[in-house]
Parts: C-alpha cells; structure tokens; sequence
C-alpha cells in the first residue's frame, strides 16, 4: 500500500466517519450534517403560524417586502432566523451574548420576556436596509416596518390566514 | 475540472451576495451551531459589521478566484475551503442548518488534500512540466466526492423512514408541507403551486413514493454510467419541483451534478472531433 493509499483512506475515513455518526445520532453539528430535510411527515391536523413583513410608505400605502432582497446572505433561511427571533431562542443558548444576558436579568427571567424581544432591532435593520435603496424624496420610503403574525389552523385546505399578532417599528 | 467546477460555484455565489447588508443584522439575533460555538462573542460583535463582512468577502473572492483559475492551488484550496466553511456556519448560526451547500464544503475538503492543478490550472501552465502522478490519484478524490453526492439522497431517504415510518406516505404530507412553505413572503420566491395539490392528493403517495426511490436508487449513478444521466435528470426534476411546489431549491447542489460529467473523454472528444474536421479542410483544400 503507498503512501497515496493511506492519505487517501485517511481522508475518506476523516469525512465519512463523522457524517456516519451525524446520521445515526440524526444530529446536524456543524460542519457534520445528517440530511434530515423534511424528515417530519406534513400532519394536515397541526396548525403552523408564518410571518409576513410589510412596510407602511410615506405614502400611506402598505407595502410587502421580501427579505431576501435585503439580506440575500440569508437565503433559504430567513424564515427560520425569524421563528427563532420571535421564539427568542438566542436567549436560551449555554453562552449568552452579553447584552442578551443583560436584557434577560433586567427582565427577570426567560419567562418574563416577550415573544420577538429581539425583534425591534431586526426590524430596524431591515428598514433601514430598505430605504437606503429609495432615493430621499420617494414616497415609497417606510415610515414603518411590521411583522405580521398568521395561522394556519390545520384541519383543513382552508382559512390560512388567521391574524395573530403584528410586530411594528417605526423607522 | 472538478475544482473549477466547486470553487467556481461558490465564487459566483459569494459574488452575488450582499456580505454588507448581512453584516446589518443585530449579532444578538445569532445562535452559533456545532463548532461555531467556540468563537467569542466579542469576535462576532467585530465581525458582523458591514465593514467586518466586506473584509471578509473580499478575502473570501480572491481566495476563491485563486483556487478556481488554479493558482497558487497548494495553498488556496485549503483557504477557500477554511473561509467557505467559516461562512457557511456563519449564516447557519443566523437561521437553520440548510444542507444546501454541505456538500460543497465536503468537497472542499476533498480538494484541499488532494491533487486538483495538475490540468486545467495557472499553476501548471507556469510549471510548464507534466505531473507523473497515477491515474488514482486523480480518479479517487473526483469517486469521492460522487459518493459524499450519493449519501446525501441515499441517507436521507433511510433518515425519513426512520423518524416518520410509514406515514411519510401519508396523503395529506406533501400538500401540508408544501403549503406551509408557500403561505410567507419570508422564503426565497412566492410559487403558489402548493395550493393545487389537494386536488390530486390521491396521487400523492405514489409521487412521494417516487421520490424516496430515487434518493435510494441515487449511489447507482456512481457506478452505472448508463443509468447515470436517468438518475440525475430525475434529480434536476425533483429540485425544480421543490423549487415551484415548496419555495425551497438547492442550487449548489445542483450545480455540483457537474461533477458526474466526465470531462477527459468529454474533451478527447472535442478533441478528437476538431482533429477530424481539420484533417477534412486540409484534404478539402488539397483536392481544391
């Protein structure tokens, strides 16, 4: 066996034996990935709930806005970044980013904050992201930007649209 | 040509994505996953800044553009793959773990260690010298990165059966699925194709069902190169059909089918075929 035969099977045992063990324990741990997408079978009788963003112009007018074409560095994720922004699961990690872990003791516990505490500050982002692409005087520029909160029940094809709660910033 | 074919994929996609606008995002919003977590909080605070982003997408463009055109190969496959792994746990550590681009980083790996500027690169156009590897150690990296394509559909399949058993068949799985990704403006486009499938709903389990063969069947296109085209025309059908059905589409991977195409016989044959024309226009030529 040459040296080539050895660097080679070192290689493909260093990939495949984590992968191995990501698919058995059926566990994604960067970078080791088990290709669990859409391992869950869609039960019709679950509700869900979903996220539309929307932006209020100067105008009046209200406005959808898709993330992606403000943070395409986001894309395939953005909705899962925002279930998690509004489960507020960075405050639920082993190491607290600082100012998480600031807000969580002003609060007084995990339970005492509000859904989306974080949310605000993602909102602005985008807005301003936004309107940094309108040129100053256009009536399409926000004066406000909002997450809206649906249901989608289950039980049925119908009704997707049950209005749950709306998450507003003024920018 | 394999290493064109994956550091070129990225580089288009690191060139056409706003690192600045994503450097906008508050850091407090992040979950650092797997190896992510070992990184400060202080570093991420210095790093997702539009400043801090651009920095790193321009280390990350010429890393890449040096690894794609095969210069300086030894050293810049292993830090396109260094920056593309950091990356790519980056915006993971922002939203989930799509597997999208996992693939692409393995085979990143694969080209970090192992032969990949003998041909087709800068590297050895300046060398001028023709390596005297074997023939193995060209094959096997180009067989593993196949199989890494192979286990990610193959393993999915097993992963799906596992956990959700028999009523992954279910009639009513798909239509939910695929309406539920169809129902925000938050996925990536807006196909409302979804809603048409509780008319055929009936039909469904037999679709699914397809599926799960395919992904079973997919490690047959390493091996079988007459069923190869068949298998991966179907894959291009199914991601398409994610694409329109689910808002959900896996471009890297896709681009990545390029590594079942054979490129020396493909360019024997370019080859072949340019030195027969030649030889019909000089003998043309003669008899004129």
């Amino acid at each position: 066996m040459t040296r080539l035969h050895v660097k080679y099977a070192v290689l493909t045992l260093a990939i495949f034996l984590p992968l191995l063990w990501a698919f058995l324990s059926v566990r994604n741990v960067y970078p080791f990935a088990a290709w669990n997408v859409m391992m869950a079978s869609g039960a019709l009788e679950r509700g869900r709930s979903y996220w539309m963003l929307r932006g209020e112009t100067v105008s009046g007018e209200s406005v959808d806005i898709r993330p992606l074409e403000l943070t395409n560095a986001l894309y395939s994720r953005t909705w899962t970044m925002v279930n998690a922004t509004v489960a507020n699961q960075s405050f639920k990690l082993a190491n607290l980013h600082p100012a998480n872990a600031e807000l969580l003791r002003q609060a007084g516990g995990i339970e005492q904050l509000p859904p989306g505490a974080r949310l605000p500050d993602l909102l602005h982002a985008w807005g301003d992201l936004y309107n940094e692409r309108q040129p100053a005087s256009s009536p399409q520029r926000l004066k406000a930007i909002r997450l809206d909160m649906y249901r989608w029940e289950g039980g049925s094809y119908a009704n997707y649209d049950k209005f749950i709660q709306s998450w507003r910033e003024e920018l | 040509m394999a290493r064109v074919v994956v550091h070129g994929t990225f580089l288009v996609s690191v060139l056409i994505t706003s690192f600045a606008a994503l450097g906008r995002l508050p850091v407090t919003i992040m979950r650092p996953t797997g190896a992510m977590k070992f990184l400060p909080w202080s570093f991420y605070d210095q790093l997702v800044t539009p400043r801090g982003m651009t920095l790193l997408k321009v280390a990350m463009v010429v890393s890449l553009l040096l690894s794609t055109t095969g210069l300086f190969t030894f050293f810049s496959s292993k830090t396109s793959f260094l920056l593309v792994l950091f990356y790519q746990g980056l915006v993971r550590s922002f939203g989930h773990f799509n597997h999208d681009e996992m693939l692409g980083v393995y085979c990143l790996a694969v080209l970090a260690f192992t032969p990949c500027a003998d041909e087709f690169s800068l590297d050895q156009r300046l060398r001028k010298k023709r390596s005297d590897r074997p023939a193995f150690a060209y094959a096997y990296p180009i067989l593993l990165m196949q199989l890494l394509m192979a286990w990610t559909y193959f393993s999915s399949v097993l992963i799906k059966l596992r956990t959700a058993g028999l009523s992954y068949f279910s009639a009513d799985n798909l239509p939910s699925l695929a309406i539920y990704h169809s129902l925000d403006n938050l996925h990536d486009t807006s196909f409302r194709l979804a809603f048409w499938l509780p008319q055929v709903r009936a039909y469904l389990p037999f679709a699914v069902g397809l599926v799960l063969l395919w992904e079973f069947i997919f490690p047959l296109a390493v091996f079988f190169p007459k069923v190869r085209w068949w298998i991966l025309g179907a894959g291009i059908a199914f991601h398409l059909s994610t694409l329109f059905f689910m808002n959900i589409f896996f471009p890297h991977q896709l681009a990545l089918y390029l590594l079942f195409v054979n490129w020396d016989k493909l360019r024997a044959q370019s080859v072949t075929h340019e030195h027969m024309t030649n030889t019909v226009t000089f003998v043309d030529e003669g008899r004129g």
